[in-house]
């Protein structure tokens, strides 16, 4: 498939995810009065704001594709002029509840609010964990209750939290609202209770309405669980617009921005420039003239470990330091990569990765040169970096390459991905080799004879099942990363993720042993 | 080509007080300086910021913004023409222009006023007088009988007929009757007005001519008996007896009424020794022509005639005033073209000419033709003095052309912040009736309907893409205004208008789209430079003039303005208590009294008991309007905070 195929096919795929449950269920929910998530968003948002919504692909695939975007929509967008992150429920899918990976976005929405100081606003409407699947939300540390000690915790760090209870608030769910500090619920149709009125007839035999047991009137007018009463969705979506707008704390950009320029070199050419095939060769500057304002890119070190490409560029009026692989990675590669974070943190710089590396250089020379040595140096500056990292996968994501690359786990503000992008571990026809190399000694050493058909036929699903675990559509909806772009809206994605890297404060950079 | 004559020097006065405000202060004084004299503004306090002020050598506070104590009061300006030493008082039209007191107060202190002699501005301001002397010098008028011989009888006169103040002027104390049992009422009402404009109740009855055309010469002597006429305008599209519209030459008369009118002017004007600038007034019913009145000052709408004669008329009186003999002959005055002026007020055209008050936020005058305005951006316009607030005034080589450059000119013009007729006097200048020039003195208050502005919906696709698109250079990624989303198509920009009363929501997308839901539309951006905004619409072009308020989008297009409250901008009302109808105890005490019987209608601030608690009485009120459909507690019962105490249902929803 060339690029243009493979973004076809991600706008279907997004839109198909974006519609949330069936049409059934839409309708259900509208009939209440309710509006649709992605309405809810948009009205919430300040006309005009853009919003970085965070992998609408999540669960992708996965329990029977029942559950788009894992029933949950968050992003960061403008509220009231200050960037926020929303987390807001679909409560056409499943009735809102919290699989596996509902949890897994929620929390990671969290994590962009306490790296980047975001508030967040919960638009809430969620019949809290699905039962069935309760060993999987429930008791691990990233499980259900993470979402309230992190309610607790980022509030502590001074970074509001705000809830609008816009449709059931059930059980564990109901401390989303009560662990906030402001919260709005809409009469007759927002819900808080720790049990249902089933579970109460249960339990102790009492009859009771949802509305009485925990609508909008009792919580705002006896339990104080909540603070404004709303009539709808619309007024509860403004009231929280004008709770953000008592938020007087001022942001301090820690990033300086320059006027912007467009890039000279048209980024659509991204989709024809870029080879589909991880395996083909091109040059990456090729992509930085796309992204980096007035194609501007000046190059540190250009002469020296040119397998990996390191300069200055302004990305939205926003300094970068770009570090973009441009083949495998050698010892000298990976020297040059470790300095130039170095720089970029001692003068606060953010940094841009764009990945695309098969992995550092392997044999007895590199070996013994002691590249793994050199991997390390990179590996502990990207690990130690105090500067926001943004990475975005453009090509293949595998081994060791990964790490020196900040992957996801290098913390990186945000990681995207374009839709042609791999990760793995390894290629699926190496892991085919390797595992059956050390299989045919085996047999061989059992004095047994391998058939190439026998062999072939150990190979075929190994490549098979590497196929399918390494493509990007895999990746995101487990959360690998926060979404995959389309390679044109690259420098938007960028700038939007600088705009909010911006919003938390620097430390000063300090870094663990480089082996020397 | 020059047409006008070097003027002498002026010798006797050498520094001119204007006795006035607004436009016509500054046109005195831009002749008066050009004949080199020192010009001294006089100045209210609603006038300290005004532009007559800081375009005068000097200016004076004469009182505050009331007119008779300022502008109005003649011992006010004489006390600022003793302060500045000026030699001469210019009046201007309006306000003192037709008081003979101020001319003789001028007289006694020494000063040259810059008129007619006070005893012909006191004859010639009298209706009744100057009818009778008018008649005495051969001029023809309309048949008239004493008020109270019409009350005695009404139908002495036929109908049509008109009573006005004898003393009056500007359509004030005015009444056409059409019939005899209004007789009576009209007398009273117009007495009435004179009474309160003038200090003076006294009335003539006239024929009135339905379809008329009002016509006027202008003359102008000097002190030696010369007297010549510059010609003759046309002054018929009035709104309820005030001039909107004038024009010179007059369109649709013969050479001979022509002759007629302006022959008649000058043996007038002759006959009363008068000199100085004056405007003798005629209807004109058929070929017959009326005289109507004298005016014995500078017209509003004297540039018409400056147009086509190339005569400087302020620099004229400011010269016969200075006791030389007139520079011109009859002979030196020609028309040549055709101008056109449409005065522009703070009215609302469509709520009866109502006079409008306000800030004109925004003021843009064309620079493509003459202009005479005093009104600036920023300005508040009171409701002390007369609403007009300039005037705009097109010359061509024919009438065509003068009134295509007059509808062009209103155009590129614009006024925001409070209602004005720009619009509509653009609509009236543009239509058929105006350049057929069929019309008459009544033609506008006719067929007002018709012309109800059009374009408001261009004008909110304007408002709704100006708003979407022009808030200064963006730097925020988040904030682009085109609504991108990183999960499919962008939102575009979401704009809640009221259009004309109500609410409707435009999305304007980045590459021109602009829905409201129903309707789509393409907008291409042609230029815009600050409030001037060129857009395309659907392949038209529009310029549009626009003011993005924190509250409001207004937008002028073709002269109207256009405003359009926002919705959703502002910061919701965060209630502390939602009114749902119940209304429960505040407190822990006793229900001491109820009010209300089941079933009562109620309104929100209704009081339906009082509990008492604590020493203290709390009214419960009702919150919401609606009937009493529940009372939950005897008087006299201790209740619980937050018991119910009564139900209140409303037919709105629940």
């Amino acid at each position: 498939m060339s690029m243009r195929e493979l973004v076809e096919e991600l706008r279907e795929r997004t839109a198909a995810a974006r519609e949330g449950g069936s049409e059934g269920a839409r309708a259900r929910h509208a009939a209440r009065g309710k509006l649709l998530v992605r309405d809810r968003v948009d009205l919430l948002l300040d006309p005009g704001s853009a919003l970085l919504e965070l992998s609408p692909l999540a669960a992708d695939g996965l329990y029977d594709d029942d559950v788009p975007g894992a029933g949950i929509v968050t992003g960061v967008g403008r509220v009231s002029g200050r960037a926020c992150v929303i987390v807001a429920n679909d409560a056409t899918v499943k009735g809102g509840t919290y699989y596996p990976l509902t949890v897994k976005k929620h929390l990671r929405a969290q994590e962009v609010a306490r790296a980047n100081r975001l508030p967040c606003i919960y638009l809430v409407d969620s019949g809290g964990g699905y039962l069935p699947l309760q060993d999987e939300v429930f008791p691990d540390r990233e499980h259900f209750g993470r979402i309230f000690f992190n309610q607790a915790n980022l509030s502590a760090a001074g970074i509001p939290q705000v809830a609008a209870v816009l449709g059931s608030c059930t059980a564990g769910g109901a401390y989303i609202p009560a662990m906030c500090d402001e919260t709005v619920i809409v009469r007759n149709q927002g819900t808080i209770f720790l049990g249902g009125p089933p579970l109460v007839k249960a339990a102790t035999g009492e009859i009771v309405t949802a509305e009485e047991l925990g609508g909008g009137d009792v919580h705002a007018r006896r339990s104080g669980v909540v603070d404004h009463l709303a009539q709808d969705d619309a007024e509860a979506v403004e009231i929280v617009r004008s709770i953000v707008a008592t938020f007087e704390r001022p942001v301090t950009p820690s990033l300086r921005q320059h006027p912007i320029e467009e890039p000279a070199a048209d980024p659509s050419g991204l989709y024809d420039l870029v080879p589909v095939d991880p395996r083909t060769p091109y040059d990456v500057r090729e992509v930085i003239a796309r992204i980096a304002d007035a194609s501007a890119f000046q190059e540190f070190k250009a002469l020296y470990g040119q397998t990996l490409v390191c300069g200055f560029a302004r990305i939205w009026g926003f300094p970068v330091g770009i570090v973009a692989n441009n083949g495998i990675l050698f010892s000298e590669s990976a020297l040059k990569g470790a300095h130039f974070v170095q720089v970029c943190n001692q003068r606060g710089i953010p940094l841009v990765f764009l990945q695309n590396i098969s992995g550092f250089m392997v044999g007895k020379r590199y070996e013994n040169e002691g590249i793994a040595r050199d991997g390390a140096k990179l590996v502990t500056a990207v690990a130690c970096s105090v500067v926001p990292k943004l990475t975005v996968v453009i090509g293949g994501s595998f081994g060791a390459g990964n790490y020196g690359m900040c992957g996801r786990a290098y913390d990186p503000r945000f990681l995207w991905m374009w839709p042609n992008a791999r990760i793995a571990i390894m290629g699926g026809e190496q892991a085919a080799s390797v595992l059956a190399t050390i299989r045919r000694d085996g047999i061989e050493a059992a004095g047994e004879v391998w058939s190439p058909a026998d062999e072939e036929a150990f190979r075929a699903p190994l490549r098979e099942q590497y196929a399918e675990q390494s493509s990007a559509y895999y990746s995101t909806a487990r959360l690998w990363d926060d979404g995959i772009i389309d390679p044109v809206d690259t420098r938007r994605v960028l700038g939007l993720g600088l705009a909010v890297a911006a919003n938390a404060p620097v430390r000063e950079p300090s870094y663990g042993v480089f082996r020397m | 080509m020059c047409r006008t004559a070097p003027l002498p020097p002026i010798t006797t006065f050498g520094s001119l007080l204007v006795a006035n405000r607004g436009e016509i202060a500054l046109r005195v004084m831009r002749s008066a300086k050009s004949l080199g004299l020192r010009t001294i503004a006089v100045y209210s306090d609603a006038d300290r910021e005004a532009p007559h002020v800081r375009a005068a050598d000097d200016a004076v506070r004469i009182g505050p913004g009331p007119a008779p104590q300022s502008y109005l009061s003649v011992s006010a300006i004489l006390e600022a023409a003793e302060r500045t030493g000026a030699d001469a008082i210019h009046p201007g039209y309006g306000f003192l222009s037709e008081r003979p007191e101020l001319a003789r107060a001028a007289q006694a202190a020494g000063l040259v006023f810059v008129g007619p002699p006070a005893d012909v501005i006191d004859l010639m301001g009298r209706k009744d007088r100057a009818r009778a002397f008018a008649v005495a010098a051969g001029l023809r008028v309309l048949p008239s009988v004493p008020v109270d011989e019409l009350l005695r009888a009404p139908d002495a006169l036929g109908f049509p007929l008109v009573v006005k103040a004898t003393a009056g002027g500007g359509g004030k104390g005015m009444r056409v009757v059409r019939a005899p049992a209004d007789v009576a009422e009209a007398v009273a009402a117009a007495r009435r007005e004179a009474l309160g404009a003038f200090g003076d109740q006294s009335l003539i009855a006239e024929r009135f001519v339905d379809v008329g055309r009002h016509i006027e010469v202008q003359v102008i002597g000097d002190r030696y008996g010369s007297v010549v006429h510059l010609g003759e305008r046309d002054c018929s599209p009035q709104r309820r007896h005030q001039k909107v519209l004038e024009e010179s030459p007059a369109p649709t008369i013969t050479d001979r009424v022509r002759a007629d009118v302006t022959e008649a002017a000058v043996a007038l004007a002759r006959s009363v020794g008068y000199s100085n600038a004056g405007t003798v007034e005629f209807l004109l019913d058929g070929d017959d022509a009326f005289f109507l009145e004298m005016n014995t000052r500078l017209q509003v709408e004297h540039p018409v005639t400056e147009l086509v004669t190339g005569q400087d008329l302020v620099s004229l009186q400011l010269v016969v005033a200075d006791g030389h003999p007139l520079p011109i002959e009859q002979a030196d005055v020609q028309s040549l073209g055709h101008a056109i002026e449409a005065r522009v007020y703070a009215e609302d055209p469509f709520a009866g000419f109502l006079p409008q008050a306000g800030t004109a936020t925004f003021v843009r005058w064309t620079g493509r033709v003459r202009v005479d305005a005093a009104v600036e951006s920023g300005q508040v316009v009171g409701t002390d003095y007369d609403p007009m607030l300039g005037k705009v005034i097109a010359y061509g080589p024919t009438r065509e052309a003068a009134r295509l450059a007059l509808v062009d000119a209103l155009d590129d013009s614009a006024i925001l912040g409070l209602p004005t007729n720009l619009g509509f006097v653009r609509t009236l200048a543009a239509s058929a009736g105006f350049r057929d020039a069929s019309i008459h003195t009544t033609w506008i208050d006719d067929q007002q309907e018709e012309r109800r502005p059009r374009g408001q919906t261009a004008a909110a696709v304007i408002a709704a893409w100006t708003l979407a698109t022009a808030s200064g250079p963006r730097s925020d990624p988040f904030d682009q205004g085109d609504g991108w989303r990183l999960a499919g198509e962008p939102v575009g920009t979401s704009v809640e208008l009221l259009v004309g009363g109500s609410a409707r929501t435009f999305v304007v997308h980045r590459d021109g789209r602009v829905s409201d839901g129903i309707v789509a539309w393409t907008v291409v951006p042609i230029a815009v430079d600050g409030p001037a905004v060129r857009l395309e619409i659907d392949g038209v072009a529009h310029r549009a003039f626009v003011r993005v308020g924190s509250d409001r989008v207004e937008v002028s297009l073709r002269g109207q303005c256009w405003p359009f409250p926002r919705r959703g901008t502002g910061r919701a009302t965060v209630h502390g208590e939602q009114r749902t109808g119940v209304v429960l105890a505040p407190m822990p005490g006793t229900l001491t009294t109820i009010r209300v019987a089941l079933n009562e209608p109620v309104g929100p601030d209704d009081v339906l008991g009082v509990l008492e608690a604590m020493k203290m009485e709390f009214p419960l009120v009702a919150g919401i309007a609606g009937r009493v459909s529940s009372i939950r507690a005897a008087a006299g019962t201790q209740v619980d905070m937050g018991t119910p105490l009564f139900v209140v249902e409303t037919d709105e929803r629940p």
